[in-house]
């Protein structure tokens, strides 16, 4: 099964990501930061990560970096949700897989995180 | 003395309550009911403090999502998502408060504020990290705690509140400063106020101020008669005369009204009294610019009245005249006053007809404060040399008696005319007299007076008239 790591601070975008996704019958665990989520990866690598941008200790973006950085885990999909700085990340592809501004609609993130998690289906 | 340093709020009209904006590295509540205003106020804050070379940490706990805060305030001027993530941070602790309590809450602050080299730290949600608070001692340890180490970086605190934050309670003892913002129903108008309840080290300007939200976001209207100029105490006193516009009634006070000095006109409706600041008017140069800041009628119809009446008026976009149209829709009394300031100021006015008092007296919620209000704009509009005429409707249709209001205003004003229709022979006679006049000798006789081509026209004494005029005329 799929295991996908949802990171907001924000605790109820994060709850509420985290039911539609368990719905679709993935494994889903919440970080509140980048720093909860670096930590939890180290113990677990996920499928798929789900980050937000703004976020303390650590944002989605640096995150993104610590995850390319680290060769053990360096080509782990990224998905960035982000309320105001979408713009940043499409500047950065290398760091994101897909960007989607809140508020997104829900298929198409699903369906972005079904392309991602199953790379060899076709979509 | 050392000079305290400080932060500006960046919301016009509220450092000048503050006594010159937050202290730098101070903490305060910002407290009032869901919709008074409080994240408006404390997003244009942070905006505005951005803008200005700080950095912001804004800290929510249960409150709406980042995202339709982010919304909301997209309506706003001040906004700025370029700013998002940049020089401005929102960060929610909730889960922190959650699951480690405000220890932890504490420790995660001071490292974000660290993190993001922030000089102010806006906290949403201070009942929320009460509730989590085991007792009031933790409470204020909480803040002592956040203003503790936001001081030792410089860092300025903002704790937002959604109810009312007592004397009492634990965090009024602990924080510099306390805002209070309300919204109420006075009638069927909505009244948004800010009082500052607390101000350690700094003399704030009491009481209640409105404010209105715009697009442009909050903008305060300090009380005119709290804003004590001492300029006005050592202005000297202008010399010399400004006409009237009629030459016979500049007869009867000595020459026109004193420079600088205030006249009522009084008279009910249709008395003349718009048409006697229509002649002041006419006089306007461009070394006497003219303003007619008015209630009543627009600047279409007091052209189409003057030229009806022949009298002359500086032509449409000349400079030496202005006509200000306000219309007593939800004005506010203070922004009238500062509105009219501005004008009077910006324009270099020297002749100014207000008109009438009444288009101020109906923006008033709280009334009992209109003479003070009124006494306040005048020192100011005199500090400015500006000659004025200002009307005032007597209910009375005929006779001579003056509202109680007029007279508790003449007392702050230095001249009165007063204009009145008497009934002689089964029809209406308008008549003219001078109740007071500053520091001049004045002729105490009431004449007739008529509208006739070239616009008011004095005619003979009314005691040189069959039927004597209702003698009884109130003092100023």
């Amino acid at each position: 099964m799929a295991f996908i790591l949802v990171v907001d601070d924000e605790f109820l975008l994060a709850m509420m990501l985290a039911d539609i996704l368990e719905d679709e019958g993935y494994k889903v665990e919440t970080a509140p930061n980048g720093q909860v989520a670096l930590d939890r990866i180290k113990e677990e690598q996920p499928t798929l990560i789900i980050t937000d941008f703004m976020m303390p200790i650590m944002t989605g973006l640096e995150l993104a970096e610590a995850v390319r950085s680290d060769e053990s885990i360096s080509d782990m999909p990224i998905i960035l949700v982000s309320g105001a700085r979408g713009g940043i990340a499409r500047e950065r592809p290398e760091y994101f897989q897909a960007v989607f501004d809140k508020p997104y609609k829900n298929e198409a993130l699903l369906a972005a995180v079904e392309r991602l998690v199953s790379p060899t289906r076709p979509s | 003395m050392q000079e305290i340093s400080r932060v500006t709020s960046g919301i016009p009209g509220l450092d000048q309550i503050l006594a010159g904006g937050f202290i730098k590295g101070a903490a305060y509540i910002i407290q009032g009911q869901p919709g008074a205003g409080k994240t408006i106020l404390s997003n244009q804050v942070a905006f505005e403090h951005a803008a200005s070379g700080g950095r912001v940490l804004y800290v929510t706990l249960l409150s709406e999502s980042h995202e339709r805060l982010f919304q909301a305030m997209d309506t706003l001027a001040f906004f700025d998502r370029e700013k998002l993530g940049n020089e401005i941070a929102y960060v929610s602790v909730f889960q922190t408060l959650r699951d480690d309590g405000l220890e932890a809450v504490v420790k995660l602050l001071r490292k974000e504020t660290k993190r993001h080299k922030a000089s102010l730290l806006v906290f949403d949600g201070l009942l929320n990290a009460r509730d989590r608070a085991g007792s009031d001692f933790d409470v204020k340890t909480f803040i002592a705690e956040v203003q503790g180490q936001a001081a030792f970086v410089g860092c300025t605190v903002l704790f937002l509140a959604s109810s009312s934050v007592t004397e009492n309670s634990p965090e009024h003892t602990m924080v510099d400063g306390v805002i209070e913002l309300s919204d109420t129903l006075t009638g069927v108008r909505s009244l948004r106020e800010i009082q500052v309840r607390k101000s350690r080290g700094s003399r704030a300007i009491g009481g209640l101020h409105k404010f209105e939200i715009t697009a442009s976001g909050i903008q305060v209207f300090p009380r005119i008669e709290a804003l004590v100029d001492h300029a006005v105490a050592n202005a000297p006193a202008l010399e010399g005369r400004v006409s009237t516009g009629i030459t016979n009634l500049d007869a009867l006070i000595g020459d026109g009204v004193p420079a600088g000095s205030v006249t009522l006109v009084a008279g009910p409706t249709g008395s003349g009294k718009t048409t006697l600041g229509l002649h002041f008017l006419s006089q306007s140069s461009r070394e006497e610019p003219g303003l007619h800041f008015g209630f009543f009628e627009t600047p279409q119809r007091l052209r189409a009245k003057a030229r009806a009446l022949g009298i002359a008026l500086p032509e449409e976009g000349n400079p030496s005249l202005t006509l200000e149209w306000t219309p007593l829709a939800d004005n506010i009394l203070d922004q009238l006053g500062y509105a009219l300031l501005d004008e009077v100021r910006s324009r270099r006015i020297k002749r100014l007809f207000i008109d009438g008092l009444g288009g101020f007296e109906r923006a008033a919620a709280h009334r009992s404060r209109l003479v003070e209000f009124f006494a306040g704009l005048m020192d100011q509009l005199r500090l400015l040399g500006v000659t004025i005429l200002a009307s005032w409707e007597i209910r009375e249709m005929v006779g001579a008696d003056v509202a109680a209001p007029a007279k508790e205003i003449s007392a702050i004003l230095d001249n009165m005319i007063l204009l009145r229709q008497i009934e002689e022979d089964h029809r209406l006679i308008r008549s003219i007299s001078i109740q007071k006049m500053r520091d001049s000798d004045f002729d105490r006789t009431a004449y007739a007076m008529d509208f006739a081509k070239g616009g008011l026209k004095i005619g003979e004494p009314l005691n040189a008239r069959h039927t004597p005029a209702h003698p009884q005329t109130p003092t100023g």
